[in-house]
């Protein structure tokens, strides 16, 4: 088979991954080619707008597993490819040169066996550290079920190992792959975290599950994702709006993913990693989904106007956090400013807060921005809807068909 | 009739800098500083001085900071065309603030001067990402670019680390400046200085774009297809220099 088509195959089987991340390493020594940046670059963004950063390849389509989601499963009748560990290096290479890409993120369908698999990772990445000296980014997926000293030869390896849990539930994963177990993903988390340092996976782990294929609320999801954090210290969770590949009568049948719903996860994310939100402050048994019209930050404040509005040059750095239009890098301004001068909203544009969100939750000085009997949930609620532009432009397109 | 004091310096940031240690030292607030190019008008009266080109870098890093010099740098690699002025201002209120400065984002000098930074240091980041090179029969790998601002510098150092162990030649289309790296250093010298003789590509690069393409294709996914959102991200000014996407333009 010619490279081309092989390159074709196995980064078709690979795209469904969401993590294309190439940051938090702090780099390898002795290497003759290639750095890594602790921000991560974006080397290009792929026509569904992913940033794409490193070549995302399976090293092989075979799988002896037969999930039901999943394009490469046994039992689909679809075009099979192995690349050789040569192979893998020789593109690598060749593409990093060049700039087209900040590292390899290497995965793999299971071939043979776990052990098999795993070793065919080991050696193409080996081969990339210590034959050609690179020094590029290197994402790896560890093969559930593989024995633990190669999890520790590939860990040494690479800035980034995961493993993917698939599905928010153990249920779900019972029904869905019913070759996977998750008590494996499990080790592996544990595996790393306990021997994560400088000289293994350096930029931590992640891992990944798929959103809208089993029926579990958003509130199960968060808190699958926080007790991954709390639990594994994961860098990322990911979260991949299913979309469907294949016919099965235990697949829900949707006709366009659920991205409103994914964008929501991530927001809710990094409420929970950066913003000290609990799961139980963003949702609730009784209110286990999120609101598609409005941010989960913005909600929240909503749900808790009479906490609201906050003194710019009074109120705490975690009070801040949970002002809307406010992030981090603009609340820590509004710290270290308030000190030396009294901030007042023209103030807050040059400090990066997004005012149009803002405005409704805040007073300087004492002053809200417009007559205070303004400040009603029903009316901050509508303006904040209103804002978001998207959705009004379809509509408006779909009303001139009437007019 | 009042008239507008007009310094000139030579273009050069080293240049700039000692022009702005004489005027700060004399206390002569000036109206503008321009390069030699500048063309004056009515009310400008025009005043060249003779500066040193002493190296002074150092001691602009010892008398405010580090990240302040780098600001300087980063505003001098703009294409404001106020930003001598804005170098000169940022650079005499460092001289009180210190790194106090970041955070008086109310002084109208201190806030305009980090809006160019951010710009600046943010085109630098994504260049990096879309910087492509080509490789020439020879093995030598060549870049072109065009950006807003004049990153070359910039560029060169994140490359000369990078890919330490290449030859490597990047040109600014826009600016007619080529930075050459030898495997020990790089050299910025100008376009007219330098012609490269014949562009001929290597074997293997057609294939490797090829095969680059094809890995971009493949990559996005059909049912989240998102073109603002690719917009967003990368703009249209640059694909002309990002080989995957020529074929859309």
């Amino acid at each position: 088979m010619e490279l081309k088509e092989k390159l074709t195959i196995l980064a078709d089987a690979a795209k469904y991954d969401a993590s294309c991340s190439s940051s938090g390493s702090t780099g390898w020594s002795n290497s003759k080619i290639g750095n890594t940046a602790f921000s991560g670059i974006c080397h290009s963004f792929a026509s569904d707008g992913r940033c794409i950063s490193l070549l995302k390849i399976l090293m092989t389509n075979c799988c002896i597993f037969d999930c039901k989601y999943c394009l490469n499963r046994q039992s689909n009748n679809i075009k099979r490819a192995v690349f050789t560990p040569e192979e893998v290096c020789y593109i690598t290479l060749n593409f990093y040169r060049r700039n087209y890409i900040e590292g390899l993120f290497l995965s793999s369908g299971i071939i043979k066996s776990p052990d098999y698999t795993m070793n065919l990772l080991i050696e193409t990445i080996s081969l990339l550290r210590h034959k050609y000296h690179f020094g590029g980014y290197i994402h790896a997926k560890a093969i559930p079920g593989a024995s633990e000293y190669l999890l520790k030869k590939l860990g040494s390896l690479v800035d980034r190992l995961s493993a993917n849990i698939e599905l928010p539930t153990e249920n779900g994963l019972k029904l869905l792959a019913p070759n996977k177990d998750s008590q494996k993903v499990n080790e592996i988390m544990q595996f790393v975290k306990t021997n994560r340092s400088k000289h293994f996976t350096p930029a931590g782990q992640s891992t990944q599950m798929i959103i809208g294929a089993t029926n579990e609320t958003d509130y199960d999801i968060m808190q699958k994702s926080s007790s991954l954090y709390t639990n594994y210290h994961l860098k990322r969770v990911f979260y991949s709006a299913y979309i469907p590949v294949n016919q099965d009568s235990l697949l829900p049948t949707l006709n366009t993913p659920p991205l409103k719903r994914e964008h929501r996860l991530y927001e809710a994310d990094w409420l929970l990693r950066y913003y000290n939100f609990k799961v139980d402050d963003i949702l609730t048994p009784n209110n286990p989904n999120f609101n598609l019209l409005i941010d989960p930050k913005a909600d929240w404040a909503l749900r808790h106007l009479d906490e609201f509005p906050k003194e710019i040059n009074h109120c705490s750095y975690n009070d801040l956090l949970k002002i809307p239009g406010i992030g981090i890098t603009s609340a820590k301004r509004i710290i270290s400013s308030r000190k030396y001068f009294n901030i007042e909203f023209k103030d807050l544009i040059k400090m990066g807060v997004v005012l149009k969100r803002a405005k409704y939750f805040i007073t300087c000085n004492g002053k809200y921005f417009i007559d205070k009997s303004f400040f009603k949930k029903e009316i901050i609620e509508s303006s904040l809807v209103l804002d978001n532009k998207p959705q009004t432009t379809d509509n408006n397109k779909q009303l001139s068909l009437f007019l | 009739m009042k008239t507008n004091n007009i310094y000139l310096y030579d273009g050069s940031f080293l240049n700039l800098l000692n022009l702005i240690k004489i005027l700060i030292t004399k206390q002569i607030i000036p109206h503008n500083i321009k390069d030699t190019t500048y063309q004056p008008n009515l009310f400008d009266e025009i005043i060249s001085l003779s500066i040193p080109n002493a190296d002074i870098f150092n001691e602009i890093i010892k008398s405010t900071s580090k990240e302040i010099f780098n600001t300087l740098y980063l505003i001098f690699c703009s294409t404001n065309e106020n930003k001598e002025i804005i170098i000169y201002y940022f650079f005499a209120h460092s001289l009180k603030f210190h790194n106090k400065i970041y955070y008086q984002r109310n002084l109208k000098s201190v806030s305009s001067a980090l809006a160019i930074t951010k710009y600046v240091s943010n085109e630098n980041h994504k260049m990096k990402g879309f910087l492509r090179f080509r490789e020439l029969k020879n093995n030598l790998l060549y870049a072109e670019i065009a950006p807003e601002n004049n990153l070359l510098f910039l560029l060169s150092k994140h490359f000369s680390i990078r890919l330490k162990n290449d030859y490597w030649l990047i040109k600014d289309v826009k600016r007619n400046i080529i930075s050459i790296y030898d495997k020990h250093d790089f050299y910025l010298i100008s376009g007219d200085n330098f012609t490269l003789e014949t562009l001929e590509y290597s074997k293997e690069e057609k294939n490797m774009n090829a095969l680059w393409q094809q890995f971009y294709k493949t990559i996005g996914i059909q049912e989240r297809k998102n073109d603002r959102c690719r917009l967003n991200f990368m703009p249209k000014k640059y694909w002309p220099y990002i080989i995957e996407m020529s074929d859309e333009l």
